[in-house]
């Protein structure tokens, strides 16, 4: 299968700072590749290049099997890019918005019109088409955002967390498009901090960290690669007076994270040593009242946590 | 790539005049700035001046001459009075000033020693100095008449009414005074120098904006590159300028009447070789700011003051010598200077040398802007 894009040895050098460290990756046809990786990992940077936005400062980037140093023009042609931030006019109306941007690639006259049309309807906002995008909702403004990357039928988007801060239902919205938009033939890369929305849609997941790619592979091949770490979730009624320093002294514990929002301690630890009585003991000793105990099966954050030590959303 | 930049500058365009409020600020402004110096220098135009009369030499043929040549006189109204009205009137600003004749002043005259006659006012003689001059040279001619007469009543008439029948024929033309629509269209020139100069600016800010919306990176992933987009910036802030430029010299020449002095092909090219000026100093102006309220900053910074140093909306001949000296370098003082020659009667070859510097002025700030555009690195939040 031929790969879509393909880095060779990338790397971006902000002074002594490595941004992006000899990273190597390819993405095969007809992929929706996740792009993990927590803030500051090289992630956006990565895609700052690959974009043309900024000029690696070593290694190759391939889109389609040319190199985007030498064929820019056609790199571009066949690059769709939907940004975290929104980036529409508010004062051009959606049809406006997709038929500016799907202009800028050449695109004019009644197939113009045609594909803005197109593109409109499969993000369902045909019915706004002459409405400014300031009266949209969060998620009418993502799906324009959309709308505006696919108009001129790129054979690579890339969908940098095209569901932050939207309703369950402009997400499930934008994620049934996303697969309607692979299945038409398009190659996806994905990048999002909602674990469960890549475990759902992406076929390939690489996890970035300091510049580089520390894991890569499907999600089935990730999880397996801990089966030496055992994964537990131990709810409390409050976080008051936890010292987590006490519970990372115990031996066998790898990666220890609060999880405020739940009032729960998540702790990888190595599967070999039984150490849970002992955390439970440090626990109670420290004044803390249990609520729920539990070992999960690893999960895709169990893999991230462990591989990087820190959350996604970290 | 023209039909990326023809792309983006119909795009741009069509955005940006869909607003009414933008027609009024590139178009109503400048419009604006010539009716505020029609207004400016209207007001300035001369009154007549009026003159109460008091006759005390009343019967006399002498003095109702003089009367009549006084009231002949350009810009002079007279109104008949007596003494007592007279100070009043001339109090109350109704009147400018007062001519009194004397019982006795056609005597006078007639015996060779004219007297009895008198000017009041109270503004003196920036009022009195005009009527002074033509009525003594008036009585002058009568009592050289007397003179000759020696006395003799019945000569002095014969005299007299031979200068009154005069056969000499004196062809007089009036000459405008041009000076006032000059001044009129230097000053509404120098308003719209100063617009030309903002538009430039908001047209540029364009640039900044969509990097704040983030739009412009979304720009430059596609296939059109930043040169690209830059460029069709400078075309668009280009067109709208000469449409200001035409806009305005329509309102000055046709609508308001106001003739320059200067054919207009020369004030076109003079302006459209400042809107290259402006424009490079717009976009130093947004290469140097990161945001558009820093750009705003710069250009209440840099548009105004200069243009205040340059003569846009005063006379620099009113300036201290030291602010002339700083205008020499300003790009505004150079195109109203060139102005200022055509008007005084020289051609565009005589002031090639302003052109030159007026070109100079925009190839070093279209450099400066380049050098810093292409130092920019700035990729902001896009992805």
């Amino acid at each position: 299968m031929m790969n879509v894009l393909e880095l060779r040895g990338l790397t971006k050098k902000f002074g002594d700072f490595f941004a992006v460290d000899n990273m190597s990756l390819q993405v095969r046809e007809g992929e929706i590749f996740g792009f993990l990786g927590s803030n500051g990992a090289g992630k956006s940077t990565t895609i700052n290049m690959v974009s043309s936005l900024l000029r690696p400062s070593g290694g190759e980037i391939r889109i389609l099997d040319r190199d985007i140093a030498k064929h820019s023009r056609f790199a571009k042609m066949n690059l769709g890019i939907v940004p975290q931030d929104l980036a529409i006019y508010e004062d051009m109306t959606a049809f406006e918005n997709v038929s500016f941007f799907a202009g800028l690639y050449g695109l004019r006259g009644s197939e113009l019109k045609e594909r803005v049309e197109e593109a409109l309807e499969f993000v369902g906002l045909s019915d706004k088409a002459k409405s400014f995008p300031k009266n949209f909702s969060g998620g009418m403004k993502r799906r324009l955002n959309i709308a505006c990357a696919i108009a001129h039928k790129p054979k690579l988007i890339i969908m940098d967390e095209p569901t932050v801060g939207i309703d369950p239902q402009s997400r499930n919205y934008i994620l049934t498009s996303v697969r309607k938009l692979n299945e038409t033939g398009c190659t996806i890369i994905y990048t999002s901090h909602y674990m469960e929305e890549v475990e759902e849609i992406c076929s390939r997941i690489a996890i970035v960290d300091h510049g580089k790619i520390i894991a890569e592979g499907t999600k089935e091949q990730l999880k397996a690669t801990i089966t030496d770490v055992k994964d537990i979730r131990i709810g409390l009624k409050t976080l008051d007076g936890l010292e987590p320093a006490l519970l990372q002294s115990i031996p066998g514990i790898r990666v220890l994270s609060v999880q405020q929002d739940e009032h729960a301690v998540r702790i990888q630890s190595d599967a070999a040593v039984d150490n849970l009585s002992k955390i439970l003991k440090q626990l109670i000793d420290g004044g803390m009242e249990i609520r729920s105990v539990a070992e999960q099966a690893p999960t895709l954050e169990t893999v991230f946590l462990t591989l990087t030590g820190r959350n996604l959303r970290d | 790539m023209w039909n990326e930049i023809w792309f983006l500058v119909r795009m741009t365009l069509l955005t940006t005049f869909r607003k009414r409020k933008n027609l009024i600020l590139y178009f109503g402004l400048p419009i604006a700035g010539v009716l505020v110096s029609t207004m400016l220098y209207g007001s300035q135009s001369s009154p007549d001046l009026r003159v109460g009369i008091v006759n005390e030499d009343a019967g006399k043929s002498v003095t109702s001459d003089t009367i009549r040549f006084v009231e002949r006189l350009d810009h002079v109204k007279l109104v008949n009075t007596t003494r007592e009205e007279l100070k009043a009137k001339i109090a109350a600003s109704d009147l400018d000033a007062g001519l009194i004749f004397e019982q006795g002043f056609a005597d006078s005259v007639l015996q060779g020693k004219p007297g009895h006659i008198a000017i009041q006012s109270v503004k003196g003689a920036s009022v009195t100095s005009y009527i002074k001059s033509m009525l003594y040279g008036y009585i002058g001619n009568v009592t050289a008449m007397g003179t000759i007469a020696a006395g003799d009543g019945g000569k002095f008439q014969q005299l007299y009414d031979s200068y009154q029948a005069g056969a000499f024929k004196l062809t007089s033309e009036s000459v405008n005074d041009t000076s006032k629509t000059k001044e009129m269209s230097y000053q509404s020139i120098g308003f719209l120098i100063m617009f030309m100069m903002t538009s430039a600016v908001n047209l540029s800010q364009l640039i900044l904006k969509n990097k704040e919306n983030r739009t412009y990176f979304r720009v430059l992933a596609s296939p059109v590159s930043s040169r690209t987009y830059v460029l069709s910036n400078v075309i668009v802030n280009l067109i709208v300028m000469i449409i200001q430029i035409a806009v305005a010299l329509f309102f000055m020449t046709v609508v308001f009447g106001i003739d320059p002095g200067i054919p207009l092909d020369a004030m076109i090219f003079i302006l459209g070789l400042f809107a290259l000026v402006s424009v490079s100093i717009s976009l130093v102006i947004v290469s140097f700011s990161k945001s558009t309220a820093s750009a705003n900053a710069l250009q209440n910074l840099i548009v105004t003051p200069t243009c205040l140093l340059s003569g846009c909306f005063f006379p620099r001949s009113i300036m201290p010598e030291t602010f002339r000296r700083i205008s020499d370098f300003l790009p505004q003082n150079w195109v109203l200077e060139s102005l200022g020659k055509l008007q005084a009667g020289d051609t565009l070859m005589n002031i090639g040398f302003n052109l030159v510097i007026l070109l100079a002025f925009a190839v070093v700030f279209f450099l400066l802007a380049t050098y810093k555009f292409g130092r920019n690195n700035d990729t902001r939040n896009f992805v």
